[in-house]
């Protein structure tokens, strides 16, 4: 009989606990528990003093470029992710998501050796998530990956990010070219950057809360985006704008947290606005930028904007009121009809958004930690 | 529902209820029984569902899969599974290390890449469910077992390991198209043992007929306890209906009853036969040192809705099967087909019972259907045939017991005896269902016990041939199987105390078959051309312990020298092949025309084989695989597959290790048929208490009657020996007349539905041993009855009672 280490206690555990802790973090659960204990386990991990080895952003952090574009293994959490309003030739309205997380396991700083693939290292877990919305239907899939092997991984520069076949590279010419491929869809995006990153907060720093908890933040705002959908065997053409968000940090939510509600808008009048609410049992905490179509992107403190959820589908809110009176901003975020949530290990709603009222426009919408699914 | 008042309703049920109110017991008794009943069936469903889990996880997780191998034939590394990922294609590592020191074997596996395992085909069904609704990745069972560790943590081990004793496989779920496969790779089978295909199918569909037995046997018991009280309640009946109640008006108010009755008891009965499944299935999963510490019977949860609607319907249909029957006889107006619906629905056993046509039915019954079941070429009809025999069986054997009493009484001249003889022919007559269905339950425990026995055999000695050899090393792509065989010849230590043979597996063409067409399927009709061929050299003892079914005098001294072939049981039934035959076959443009040496057991593999000697084969035959069965003896293997490594300049050399592979298949094998005889137990206990509960209630009512020896001077022991003595004879009895029909059901299954089914039989074995245990639970069971009866003996003298009464007769 073959007697050897438990499965369930040893192995078993620490997966999850990777598993969890990286989805947990990333999304806050839509279908987790409201937090108890803080933002599932990792702010556990923070209170306790497990993440002294962790860097923790804090104000007077500055942007380091091109080197923030790659990963920080000294922060436990980060990520890539787009988001994008494209249209079809017929002018059939497409949402696309794409998003790579790392989540570290053990710290290490950037001049360490990593350790040797042949190790099969678990220092740090990737995921990566991808979402396709067009016609009523939303498609999502995920992948995980071990890091230090090569299966998964990212470089600043040229900048790269993969995880198996789905990858983000940087071309000759500057543009990003965003390739995933799943069994029954894909698709294969050109992506032209105007602008230069739009750095959140205090010079990157976004705060996440009043007490000062936060983390590094930049996105770049205007992207023109032409390339392929495949679905169901048939080849698409598709063109928009998207959205770039990088991020990172150790601790993302503060204990009692219960999940967020972010939202990045092409306004009509050449504006962009970035706004979020992470919520919590005596409100929240409300931060953005206001971003001119000239001039310096501005931080929005809490008192200057508003959040107020108008409409839902079940459990989470779908339909959403966006205030911000200094810029005479009083307008409605709608998601089109269906469910748009991304039914991976952690379930979270990611649905691409209409904009009326004082302005037109549309953008995308992601809402986390909301008990149960629409 | 209800055509009158509801007060009307509410007065007739109390009148009919009232007689259970004086005959508490009886209500007792027939709740008793639906629970029981209820219990049993959901019980051995469970069990039954959970063996067939347990099998169908014991064949996942010995079951072939694919792997990915390097053309070149070197060694896999991380390098290669991220060229592979990156290429888009579904790989998962597999990282096996043997560590004698630290706990036998590991594999290591990598959670996070199992992802797209499960993911496969599963994308468009998941995208339209709720988290919580989707199905569990199928790929979680394989990774339940002890066995399985963080592929880092084995990384890491193995470092201190010898690089011999550390391999990684890559296993792929193959992509589609195949052409998608770098032309650096190549797919292979990755197996972690046989896969035991078609006989585990057969193990299956012979646990369904089980049940369906088991389902058979819980509803005549039910039958019987409730004609038991029907035939109470009579009088009752007969005076309401002579105040005016009309009959239907009854019936209804019954229905309502049973209905209400059968609620109360179902739902307990289900969650105690969910409890006894539990407990059996715990209590051997406890005792069982398993390899893999998830019980694989726990994994079914199965809903409460399926059983108890089986049993409400159940008891309904048979508790009320005299309206049923009435509708029947309108309906079916031909006498053969009226008086086998008043068979299948029970006939009043204190009138028709005694009339003449009955014993002839029995006989036409059985007659036809053990023709039927000898002849029948479907597997519905021989299905159909052992119905007819079980329904002929039901009928003849409270008959036989009868009609034998009633001999016995008429020869005898001994009053106590006399009297004996004809009261244990009123048992026989009036506790016929609940006996006849211990009968059944007898028989089918007694087909149970030998088939499993039988399965278990064959699983065994199936695996003893498969993996006879200690160890298997695989020929990698491109080495030269011949010098690595000369080498092995000239290894001193394995030619003194170790065995070893090579073998090449491929292909080989049969000219067209002259098949009998009674017995041919048409789906091997056209493998027929092609059957496989397996060339083996030289013979050592791995093979000659192989079991042969027939063979000329020295079978393997001609096979060595190359003077005949050996083909399989399936390719002799079908060819068909005898000893002595010529096999023409071509092998690679050759042809040659060989005498059949000998006929090998397949245990139920279906393809035809051919078994050559090595040196025969044609230098142009390029066979599909190469290995080496190696037992290496005194030789340490590690040496042996060292040596091979140098020979064939790889960076690795394939061992698998038989041993291992037999020890996870005994162990889940062990388990399934652990489960399988938890089944028959439960349904054999069962049906004991039935018979116990039964034949109490029944010799209380009696009791008065039984009194009446007191009063004719016996003493109460005398009387309790003569009860002994009646409820011995009948229990002995109805033992005795399930021997035949248990004996010709194992018969049945064994060689009629599994040859209809699958092709192929298997041996069939019968044991006299377990005939005398069962002997011994008919004797419990008539003692304990006797000892009820003791305190009922105790009870008041003897009431008034009509002159037929006191003549035995019954009322």
């Amino acid at each position: 009989m073959i007697k050897t280490q438990n499965w369930p206690t040893g192995f078993l555990q620490k997966a999850a606990t990777l598993v969890l802790l990286s989805g947990a973090a990333l999304l806050a659960g839509c279908s987790q528990e409201p937090d108890t204990g803080g933002f599932a386990g990792l702010a556990q991990a923070v209170d306790s003093g497990q993440s002294d080895s962790f860097l923790q952003p804090g104000p007077g952090d500055r942007l380091r470029f091109p080197d923030d574009w790659g990963p920080h293994p000294q922060h436990r959490i980060e990520w890539w992710y787009l988001t994008a309003n494209l249209q079809t030739a017929d002018g059939e309205p497409v949402g696309v998501q794409w998003t790579q997380f790392r989540q570290a396991i053990e710290s290490r700083t950037a001049a360490t050796t990593p350790p040797a693939a042949e190790q099969w290292p678990l220092q740090a877990a990737w995921m990566a998530h991808a979402a396709v919305s067009l016609e009523g239907e939303h498609r999502f899939a995920e992948k995980f990956a071990r890091g230090d092997i090569g299966q998964a991984g990212a470089v600043a520069s040229p900048l790269d990010v993969w995880l198996d076949d789905w990858r983000l590279t940087q071309q000759p010419d500057g543009a990003l070219r965003l390739q995933v491929n799943t069994p029954e869809w894909g698709y294969d995006l050109l992506l032209r950057i105007q602008g230069e990153p739009v750095a959140h907060g205090d010079q990157g720093f976004s705060a996440k809360s009043a007490s000062g908890e936060g983390s590094m933040y930049f996105s770049l705002v205007d992207i023109a985006i032409s390339g392929e959908l495949t679905r169901k065997g048939e080849t698409q053409t598709v063109t928009g704008r998207g959205w770039f968000d990088r991020e990172w940090s150790s601790q993302f939510l503060k204990t009692g947290q219960q999940g967020w509600d972010w939202f990045a808008l092409h306004l009509d009048s050449g504006d962009k606005v970035m706004a979020f609410q992470l919520r919590q049992q005596d409100g929240g905490f409300l931060s953005g930028t206001w971003i001119p179509q000239s001039g310096e992107p501005v931080a929005l403190p809490p008192e200057a904007l508003s959040l107020t959820p108008l409409g839902f589908s079940g459990a989470t809110p779908n339909l959403w009121r966006l205030q911000i009176p200094q810029y005479q901003v009083d307008i409605k975020l709608t998601a089109p009809a269906g469910s748009y949530i991304n039914n991976g290990l952690f379930p979270y709603w990611e649905s691409p958004v209409s904009v009326s009222g004082s302005h037109g426009g549309e953008g995308y919408m992601e809402l986390t930690g909301y008990r149960g699914s629409p | 529902m209800l055509l009158f008042p509801a007060s009307q309703f509410s007065n007739l049920f109390s009148a009919l209820f009232s007689h259970y109110r004086r005959h508490p017991l009886q209500l007792l008794a027939l709740a008793l029984m639906i629970m029981l009943a209820t219990m049993l069936w959901t019980g051995v469903n469970h069990l039954t569902t959970q063996a067939r889990a347990s099998l169908g996880q014991s064949e996942q997780a010995v079951a072939a899969r694919s792997q990915l191998e390097r053309v070149d034939g070197q060694a896999l590394t991380v390098a290669d599974f991220v060229t592979l990922r990156r290429a888009g294609l579904c790989v998962m590592p597999w990282l096996e290390v043997e560590s004698p020191g630290q706990g036998g074997r590991l594999v290591g596996v990598d959670p996070l890449a199992a992802g797209c395992f499960e993911q496969t085909g599963l994308d468009a069904v998941n995208e339209s469910l709720e988290p919580s609704k989707k199905p569990e990745p199928a790929w979680t069972p394989m990774l339940n077992g002890e066995p399985f560790i963080d592929i880092s943590e084995a990384a890491a081990l193995a470092q201190n390991v010898a690089s011999r004793n550390v391999s990684l496989s890559l296993l792929i779920v193959p992509p589609e198209p195949a052409s998608a496969l770098p032309a650096d790779y190549r797919m292979t089978g990755f197996s972690l043992g046989p896969d035991t295909g078609e006989l585990g199918d057969s193990f299956l569909l012979n646990l369904d007929a089980l049940g369906f037995l088991v389902l058979l046997i819980t509803a005549l018991l039910l039958r019987s306890v409730y004609q038991l009280g029907m035939a109470q309640r009579r009088d009752s009946f007969a005076l309401l209906q002579r105040f005016g109640v009309m009959p239907s008006a009854i019936n209804r108010v019954l229905l309502v009853e049973i209905l209400l009755l059968a609620l109360l008891s179902v739902v307990p009965g289900v969650w105690l036969g969910r409890l006894l499944a539990g407990t059996v299935s715990g209590g051997f999963g406890q005792a069982l040192d398993s390899l893999f510490d998830t019980p694989l019977y726990a994994g079914q949860s199965q809903s409460w809705l399926t059983p108890t609607a089986t049993m409400m319907a159940i008891v309904l249909v048979v508790c009320l099967a005299q309206n049923v029957r009435a509708l029947l006889l309108r309906t079916v107006a031909v006498w053969p087909l009226a008086s086998l619906a008043k068979l299948l629905t029970g006939a009043d056993a204190g009138t028709e019972f005694r009339q003449k046509p009955w014993p002839w039915l029995a006989l036409l019954l059985a007659v036809a259907g053990l023709a039927m079941a000898l002849l029948a070429q479907s597997l519905p009809l021989v299905f159909f045939a052992v119905a007819l025999v079980f329904a002929a069986t039901g009928i003849a054997a409270p008959f036989a017991i009868a009609a034998l009493s009633a001999t016995l009484a008429r020869k005898t001249r001994e009053p106590l005896a006399r009297w004996r003889h004809t009261e244990l022919g009123v048992m026989a007559r009036r506790l016929a269902l609940p006996l006849v269905a211990l009968q059944f339950a007898l028989a089918m425990v007694l087909a149970v016990q030998a088939l499993v026995t039988v399965f278990e055999a064959t699983f065994d000695e199936w695996l003893g041939q498969r993996l006879a050899a200690d160890y298997f090393i695989e020929v990698p792509a491109g080495a030269n199987a011949d010098a690595a065989a000369q080498w092995l010849a000239a290894q001193p230590e394995l030619a003194q105390s170790g065995d070893w043979h090579q073998v090449a597996s491929g292909v080989a063409q049969l000219p067209a078959t002259a098949n009998d067409p009674t017995t041919a399927n048409p789906k091997m009709d056209r493998k027929a051309q092609s059957v496989d061929l397996l060339a083996v050299g030289p013979v050592s003892p791995l093979l000659t312990m192989w079991s042969l079914q027939a063979a000329n005098d020295q079978p393997w001294q001609g096979f060595a020298a190359g003077e005949g072939v050996m083909v399989n049981e399936q390719l002799a039934r079908r060819y068909p092949l005898a000893v002595g035959d010529t096999l023409a076959l071509t092998l690679a443009n050759t042809r040659f025309e060989l005498p059949v040496l000998a006929i090998y057991a397949d245990y139920g593999r279906p393809a035809g084989e051919v078994l050559i000697n090595l040196e025969l084969l044609p230098d142009e035959f390029v066979p599909a695989f190469e290995s080496f069965s190696i037992s290496p003896g005194a030789s340490d293997i590690a040496l042996i597959s060292d040596g091979l490594q140098r020979l064939w300049q790889v960076d690795s050399v394939r061992v698998r290790d038989n041993k291992r592979i037999r020890e996870l298949a005994d162990a889940v094998f062990d388990q399934t048929f652990l489960l399988t005889r938890a089944m028959t137990f439960v349904t054999l206990v069962l049906a004991a208490i039935a018979l116990l509960i039964m034949g109490w209630v029944f010799f209380s009512i009696r009791a008065w009657y039984f009194r009446l020896l007191q009063v004719w001077g016996l003493t109460k022991r005398q009387v309790l020996a003569q009860l002994g003595q009646l409820a011995l004879t009948l229990t002995l009895s109805i033992t005795l007349l399930a021997l035949p029909l248990g004996v010709w059901l194992t018969w049945v299954l064994v060689h009629r539905i599994n040859p209809l089914a699958f092709g192929w039989s298997l041996p069939m074995a019968i044991y006299p041993g377990f005939w005398l245990q069962l002997g011994v639970v008919s004797v419990l069971i008539g003692l304990s009855i006797t000892l009820l009866m003791r305190s009922q003996l105790g009870g008041s003298g003897p009431k008034p009672v009509s002159a037929a009464s006191l003549r035995g007769d019954e009322r």
